[in-house]
């Protein structure tokens, strides 16, 4: 499931030195590093389906942090952004979280802080895409499934025995059987509990 | 024209108002005092001539009573003499005719009017002469007098002078009329009028009196004199407005003032913050790459050199921003004039004497017990160090009660420095903060910015004095405020 590079960093920072002295430090614990000087020009041009993080400048001549930050969020991009002002107040910084900001970090900012709260936001990263790919999976699963299929499992999930599904369907136990074997086959679980753990959500989902 | 009537209109509104107001009232109280004149007046004439009038029915009913039948006495003919109305008196024998042989009928008829009545009685009446005669019939002589009118008016008591008097006063019978005095009664607006019968039967003339009241009659003087009174008194409201509005706005401007110079602080602080954080970061930020990178088992030098070397450069970076912001700051060099320590003090007094009232702080200064210290300062600087230390000390009584909240200032001249000692009764200063004292961004009070000290320091010494802080006396603290003497020739 992971990606086959190492996660990549987008760092948006008007200012020269803060920008390559912060991608050298960034780069010391193993992440790569993209600087973008021009806050537009990162959200014209970086690559939303990178696995890692975004680290962004609130004060910056053209577009804010914070607005920046709003676009993302309106685009649904789901990496996690970290927030770095030099001159915060409480109004920005919950106004950065609010938002919907991973972090809200004071220039000049420990390596510390910085490289942990990144470490942090990449693993939320990871897990995240995880989980969204699974769901993926199991929904495409889910989509192979007859009407009847669907309609057994609903009872499977619902803790019914082949016996009481057969009654409440009006299908002999043996039918409920084949689906079930079928159906545990098409959605590639070995056991009740891995097939409810993947498909409750879905199954609840399905029903109106 | 617009702005005009809203800022004066009112004014002017309230005035012809008052005035119009006023001026209704006045010329109302004079109408009633012209009434009640002309009434009494009036009233005097009629009770004269009727007085007048009857003494005529008396003279003759004496002489018909007194009538002696001795032909050769006739003392009536003396009666012109007496009565100067009295023109001339007839008589008539029992049997004889009227001597006046014109108005015989006339004569004649009213004497058989008179012994019917038992009364004198009208015989002839010539108003626009102003004649009549009145005849008693009686036995055994019957008399008549010829009166004039003119006469019988007695001017020596008449109420009026009849030359000036605005007041036509006349004697009516039927159509005929006898003029007494002319008056002016056919002018004005406003007309007073009396008509009353003489008290007396048989001369029963009419007094018809009556006046005419013009504009000019008003009194002009006393509505003048309130207007101008309301033009005064509405004129003198107005300066006062104008003067607490004009007091209100300098108030709000100063309030203004320091919230504009608080705000330009925190903007500053705001730029400063960027403009140094900038540097600050990538120092940091190169220098913990740096030694990440030396920690390495096979440290990469070079990234590592070149790291530090950055560090270096943004270092340099940020040293320059606070030079900028030093040199953007500073403050023009006022130059130092000879001034008199007192008169600053008394300028900054003047200034906080609202606060030291509100406070309740006695403030002991006697300008006059010492002699005038003469010191080289830039005024304004000199006026800010007194000014932040009088702030200082009515903050510092805060924390005791009112009734021991003192401070004392006084002036002193060494061998060439001035020196001015300001002592409060407050809480004072605890030994291990004196040496910090003047350091910027060090305060005692909660939300201070700890520069009023610094500043005024600073400011002391660029005028080649010092300023010096030691506890009080007794509690409190005391600052010595240290200047050149100007010349060395102050006052001794």
């Amino acid at each position: 499931m992971s990606e086959p590079l190492s996660p990549l960093v987008h760092l948006v920072d008007d200012d020269e030195a803060v920008r390559a002295s912060l991608a050298l430090l960034i780069g010391t614990v193993g992440l790569r590093v993209q600087t973008w000087a021009d806050p537009q020009a990162f959200l014209d041009g970086f690559d939303r389906r990178t696995i890692g993080a975004i680290v962004l400048d609130v004060r910056m001549p053209g577009l804010s942090g914070l607005t920046v930050l709003d676009t993302l969020v309106a685009q649904g991009v789901d990496q996690p952004v970290i927030m770095l002002t030099g001159h915060g107040t409480v109004e920005m910084c919950r106004r950065a979280f609010k938002a919907g900001a991973a972090e809200f970090l004071e220039k000049p900012v420990e390596d510390e802080q910085l490289l942990e709260a990144l470490q942090h936001a990449v693993r939320q990263h990871v897990r995240s895409r995880e989980r969204t790919q699974a769901d993926q999976a199991a929904r495409e699963r889910h989509a192979q499934l007859s009407e009847r299929e669907r309609e057994v499992l609903g009872y499977i999930v619902g803790g019914f025995t082949n016996k009481e599904i057969a009654r409440a369907l009006a299908l002999s136990p043996r039918t409920v059987e084949s689906h079930r074997a079928s159906l545990f086959a098409k959605l590639g679980c070995d056991s009740l509990a891995q097939l409810i753990r993947r498909y409750a959500a879905l199954v609840d989902e399905a029903a109106p | 024209m617009k702005r005009w009537l809203r800022t004066r209109g009112a004014w002017w509104l309230a005035w012809l108002g008052l005035t119009l107001a006023g001026a209704a009232w006045l010329a109302q109280g004079e109408l009633l005092r012209l009434r009640d004149a002309f009434d009494t007046e009036a009233r005097i004439a009629h009770r004269l001539l009727s007085q007048q009038v009857v003494q005529h029915d008396a003279v003759l009913v004496t002489l018909a009573l007194l009538d002696s039948g001795a032909t050769n006495a006739r003392p009536e003919q003396r009666l012109s003499s007496v009565y100067p109305s009295i023109l001339a008196v007839q008589r008539r024998e029992h049997g004889a005719d009227w001597s006046d042989a014109a108005h015989a009928a006339a004569l004649a008829a009213a004497e058989t009017r008179s012994r019917a009545s038992h009364h004198p009685a009208l015989a002839t009446l010539d108003l626009p002469a102003g004649r009549y005669q009145l005849v008693i019939g009686a036995e055994p002589t019957s008399y008549a007098l010829d009166i004039d009118l003119a006469a019988t008016v007695p001017w020596r008591d008449w109420p009026m002078d009849p030359a000036q008097s605005p007041v036509r006063v006349a004697l009516e019978h039927g159509d005929q009329r006898f003029v007494i005095q002319p008056g002016r009664a056919a002018e004005g607006r406003w007309r007073f009028g009396m008509r009353k019968t003489l008290a007396s039967e048989s001369q029963n003339l009419d007094l018809v009196a009556s006046r005419g009241i013009t504009v000019a009659d008003l009194p002009w003087g006393r509505i003048a004199a309130w207007a101008l009174a309301v033009a005064a008194l509405l004129g003198g409201g107005r300066a006062l407005q104008r003067q607490r509005t004009a007091r209100r706005r300098a108030e709000e401007l100063l309030r203004l003032g320091q919230v504009a110079r608080l705000n330009a602080l925190g903007e500053l602080a705001a730029g400063m913050a960027h403009e140094l954080n900038q540097p600050l970061t990538a120092v940091l930020a190169n220098t913990q790459a740096a030694r990440r990178l030396l920690d390495d088992d096979e440290p990469d030098l070079d990234t590592a050199r070149s790291a530090m070397g950055q560090a270096v450069t943004q270092a340099r970076r940020a040293a320059e921003v606070v030079g900028r912001l030093r040199r953007a700051v500073e403050r023009p060099g006022g130059g130092v004039q000879p001034v008199v320590l007192q008169e600053a003090v008394h300028a900054a007094l003047h200034l906080l004497e609202p606060e030291c009232a509100k406070r309740g702080v006695a403030v002991r200064f006697d300008a006059a017990a010492q002699a005038p210290v003469r010191v080289l300062a830039d005024p304004v600087a000199l006026e800010q160090i007194v000014h932040n230390l009088l702030m200082n000390a009515l903050q510092a009584l805060e924390e005791v009660p009112p009734p021991q909240r003192r401070i004392a200032i006084d002036a002193s001249a060494g061998a060439d420095t001035g020196t001015l000692r300001l002592s409060d009764s407050g809480v004072g200063i605890a030994p291990e903060l004196l040496p910090k004292l003047f350091e910027p961004f060090f305060s005692t009070r909660a939300g201070g910015l700890g520069l009023g000290l610094s500043l005024c320091e600073t400011l002391a010494g660029e005028m080649g004095g010092a300023l010096r802080a030691r506890p009080g006396q007794a509690h409190g603290a005391c600052f010595e405020l240290e200047l050149p003497l100007a010349g060395r020739n102050a006052t001794p």
